[in-house]
This record gives structure tokens, sequence and C-alpha cells, in this order.
């Protein structure tokens, strides 16, 4: 094997990696904060790309690309508190609530999907691409807004990063993950911490959806994959940590890269899944996670 | 003259779940006066710190500060007037450092003006927490980590103290470097509620002594009529 044919599943790879970063840091986010597994993630993300849709296009309300970025992910955003206050933030504080969580946000999950499936119907859509014309990563020729998607993931998960090290709330949400109790002897709103911790991870979600929606299609159940996707990775990584689950996901990016072009798209679920349980066999606390 | 009430616990009940733990507690602390909590473990000493901090409801009765009702009002609100607790064993922030978890503690906006002079005044209080500031408070050993919940506290612009069992599980060397700083905290006229098994400091450091037995108060003294070792131990005993 050479280069020329090496490059592209690297390039491959890394753009798969970029969008898992982006899905699986929510997810993430929300488990190390709350505790709790977010099964709605994935049909948030497709939320976030029907509303650019909607928003954006000609077919739509022809607003452009731009505005209908801005409104999908503040949609999700909004979407995301709301699923925080409705169907989850009632059940925090039960001995059981992680499985109640699974149950309320699965069905949150099939309502926003069938949701969309009503009002947008089946039919596939797609979004333009946010720059239009090609780049070159590596010497391979790709479309400026695949180039996008590499370059702002990392940009946005560092931004992320800061928020949480630097910053008076993003301190306040590391927090509340660490230690409720102390949180809230400090002072701390916890409601809002946790509301505000659902509605980064969702738009989180949405603007990967909206990146997605320019290269694959836009269909109800579009979500679905890179849900399990995200999970993997973030399970993979170790839940809860930040750095482990973006070099995770950059790993599984590219693992699927190879598997597809080694063995093929068929069996390429189940080359993840392996490695996945096969990781946890080994190291139950994932790959970069810790005890 | 008897200095002003500041905190008054009248009929207290309340618990976890359907368990109730506090069965009517009644309770005075004055400006500037420390009080002391004992009696046996899992008889609501922890439960009724709990509940005047406000992570938990109370059933039924209520709690005064300065004449003002604060049962039922959220944690936020309580650490807002200067009424701080600093739980037992407590596990900190323990992926913070010293320095991180410590300016947690002045979290409210009221405390942010003071940080300052409070951050200075714990590391006074306990010169080890300066030098280990950039330390994650995962790796301090169980004495450090009770120095910086009670740093926590007083970074918290205090107007009360609660403190249930600073020196549970401690060496006796780490105990007694503790108990110094709480009698110099104490001294400056902070007033503070205590929960302690360390009998002989509570008597040196407390003004007025409640046993909580059953969810009561099963006594109340003033601390100068001079108890010895052997008169507690009957009240937690029975007469031998």
């Amino acid at each position: 094997m050479d280069w020329d044919s090496i490059a592209p599943i690297l390039v491959s790879g890394i753009v798969l990696g970029s969008l898992y970063a982006m899905m699986a840091t929510g997810l993430s986010l929300i488990w190390s904060t709350l505790g709790i597994f977010n099964f709605a993630h994935g049909v948030i993300m497709t939320l976030g790309a029907y509303v650019a849709w909607q928003v954006g296009t000609e077919d739509g309300f022809g607003l452009g690309i731009a505005a209908g970025l801005a409104l999908g992910v503040a949609a999700t955003i909004g979407v995301g508190c709301l699923i925080e206050v409705t169907l989850v933030r009632p059940f925090l504080g039960r001995a059981n609530v992680v499985l109640l969580a699974v149950i309320t946000t699965l069905a949150a999950s099939v309502f926003i999907e069938n949701a969309a499936l009503l009002t947008w119907s089946g039919r596939i859509k797609q979004l333009p691409p946010l720059i239009a014309g090609d780049a070159s990563i590596l010497g391979v020729t790709v479309s400026a807004h695949e180039a996008l998607i590499v370059g702002i993931s990392p940009a946005i998960l560092i931004a992320l990063w800061l928020f949480l090290k630097v910053s008076r709330t993003g301190r306040a949400i590391r927090a509340v993950s660490q230690n409720r109790d102390s949180a809230l002897l400090a002072g701390m709103n916890v409601p809002l911490l946790y509301a505000l911790a659902f509605g980064m991870s969702a738009g989180l979600a949405g603007f990967a959806g909206i990146l997605l929606g320019s290269i694959r299609f836009i269909s109800p159940v579009m979500g679905g994959e890179p849900m399990v996707k995200a999970m993997i990775v973030a399970i993979f990584g170790g839940l809860g940590s930040l750095a482990g689950t973006v070099g995770a996901a950059y790993l599984i990016g590219l693992l699927e890269a190879v598997s597809v072009f080694v063995i093929g798209l068929y069996w390429t679920p189940a080359v993840l899944f392996a490695v996945m349980i096969g990781v946890l066999v080994m190291r139950p606390t994932g790959l970069f996670g810790r005890k | 003259m008897t200095p002003p009430v500041l905190l008054e616990v009248h009929a207290l009940e309340g618990g976890y779940g359907g368990a109730k733990v506090l069965n009517g507690i009644d309770m005075a602390v004055q400006e500037g006066q420390c009080v002391g909590l004992f009696g046996p473990n899992g008889h609501g000493k922890t439960t009724l710190l709990r509940t005047i901090s406000g992570l938990e409801s109370p059933w039924r009765g209520d709690i005064l500060f300065r004449g003002r009702r604060i049962d039922g009002a959220s944690p936020r609100h309580i650490v807002s007037i200067g009424v701080i607790h600093v739980p037992q064993g407590n596990t900190l922030f323990p992926d913070m450092t010293v320095g991180e978890n410590l300016m947690l503690g002045a979290y409210a906006p009221r405390c942010r003006r003071g940080a300052k002079a409070n951050l200075e005044q714990v590391y006074e209080l306990f010169p080890k927490l300066a030098d280990r500031r950039g330390q994650l408070c995962r790796t301090l050993s169980g004495g450090e980590r009770q120095m910086v919940a009670i740093g926590i506290g007083v970074m918290g612009d205090l107007e009360l103290l609660l403190l249930d069992e600073p020196t549970l599980g401690l060496a006796p060397r780490l105990k007694d470097e503790l108990c110094a700083a709480i009698g110099r905290l104490t001294a400056s006229g902070l007033p503070l509620i205590i929960v302690e098994q360390h009998i002989e400091f509570l008597l040196d450091l407390s003004e007025r002594l409640y046993l909580i037995n059953h969810g009561e108060v099963a006594m109340s003294m003033a601390a100068d009529e001079r108890m010895d070792h052997a008169q507690i131990m009957n009240m937690y005993f029975g007469e031998a």
C-alpha cells in the first residue's frame, strides 16, 4: 500500500473523528454532570439538521445557510434544556434515576423522530455545504465543507475545554459533576447548571447534525447511527473525560475508515463493537478512563 | 445581659424519604457563641445540620436566622446569608486543585469581594495549604482534606459555621492541629455549631452543649458547669 491509497483513508477517518468528537463530548458532558445517559442525543442531532434546512434552504424559508445554522443550533439548545427540565429533573435524586432517564430520553427520541417524520415527511433532504469549493488535506482533495469540519471541531472543543477550565460557570459545572452536595453548599444554582450542561450538549449535537446534513442525507432516522458511534466513543474513551473522549473519537473514526476500506461497510459496525467490548474487558473504565 | 439570638430551631422534625430522624429538636445559638452537639451515631446530629443548611427539607417546625425563617429555603439562599455547612467526611471537588476548591467556596456573588482577604486568612490558619495550593484534592491526606473543607467554609464570608465531625478518623497529632485552628476561628468571635465525638475538645471549645438522642435534645447544658468525662459517659450509656 502506498501513500496515495492510505491518505484518503486517513482523511476520511479524521473527518469522521471530528464529527464523533462533537457528538460524544456532549454525551460525556451530560454523563459526568448529571450521571445519566441521554438517548435523545441522536435525534437532537437530526432536529438540528432539519431546522437548519427549514430555515436556510430555498425549499424552506430561504433565509440562507448562516441563519439556518444559527437557528438550528439555538433550537437544539432549547430542546436540550426542555428535555432536562421536563424529562430528567423530576427524577434526579431517585435511586433509579439512571434507568428512569434511559426510558424518558428514549421516549423523547421516539417522539421527536416521529414529529420530524410528520413535519418534514420521510423524503430525504440535503443541506448545501457551509462553504463551497474544494480544499486539500494531506494531499487529498476534499470538499471545503469537510475541511471546515476538520478545523472547526477541534476549535469548538478547545473553546469548551477553556470554558470548563477557566470561566466561573464552567468551573461550577465541573464542581457539580464532582460533588453535588458540596456544590449546593457553596451556593451554586445546581438546577440551572444542569440545564446549561444539557443545553450545551444538545447544541453540540445540533451543530454536528448540521455539518453532517450536507455530506450525508437528512432523514428522520439520520441521528441513529451517529448516536451509536458517539456512545461507543464515549464509553471507549472513559465516560466523563473530555480529553479521553476526543482521543477516542479520532481513534474510532480512523478505525472505521480503515475497516470500511479493508473489510467493507457491512461488517464495520461489528468490528467497532468488538473493539469496544475488547477494550472494556481489559480496561473496564475505558481506554483513557480512571477508576 | 445575653447577646441576641442568631439561630433558633423550634420543634424541628425531618428525615430522609420515609424515615423520620428528627423528632422535634429545639435549640438556639447566640451571636458569637459556640455550640457543641454530641451523642450516639445515627441519632440525628448530621441530619440536623443538613436540614439547617437546606440540603434536606424539614417536615415540620421552623428554623430562624436573625429572626427570619429559613426552613425550607434553598441551600443557595442559606449560603447567601452566610450560614456555611462543612459536611462530614467531605470529599471536596477531587479533580480540582486546593486553590480552585477554595475559590469555589467564594462562589456566591456576595463573597467575591472578600475572597482575597479570606484566602489569606485560610492560608494563615492552615499554612500547609498554601504550599499545596496547586495540588489536586484527590491526592490529599484526610487531615489536609479536612483543612480544605474548613477553608472552603471560611471563604464563604461566614456568619455562622456548621462543622460536622471535623476530626473524624484523623491521627492524634493532626487532630490537635485542627482543634487548635478551630479554636482560633471561634476566638475571633465566629459563631459555630460543631458536631464532635472528641468530648474534651468539645468541652474546651463550646459554651453550650446539646446531647442529641433519638432525634431529640436529651439534655442541654452550659459548658462552664464543667462536667467531667465520667459524667458524659453516664449520659451516653446511663448511670452505671
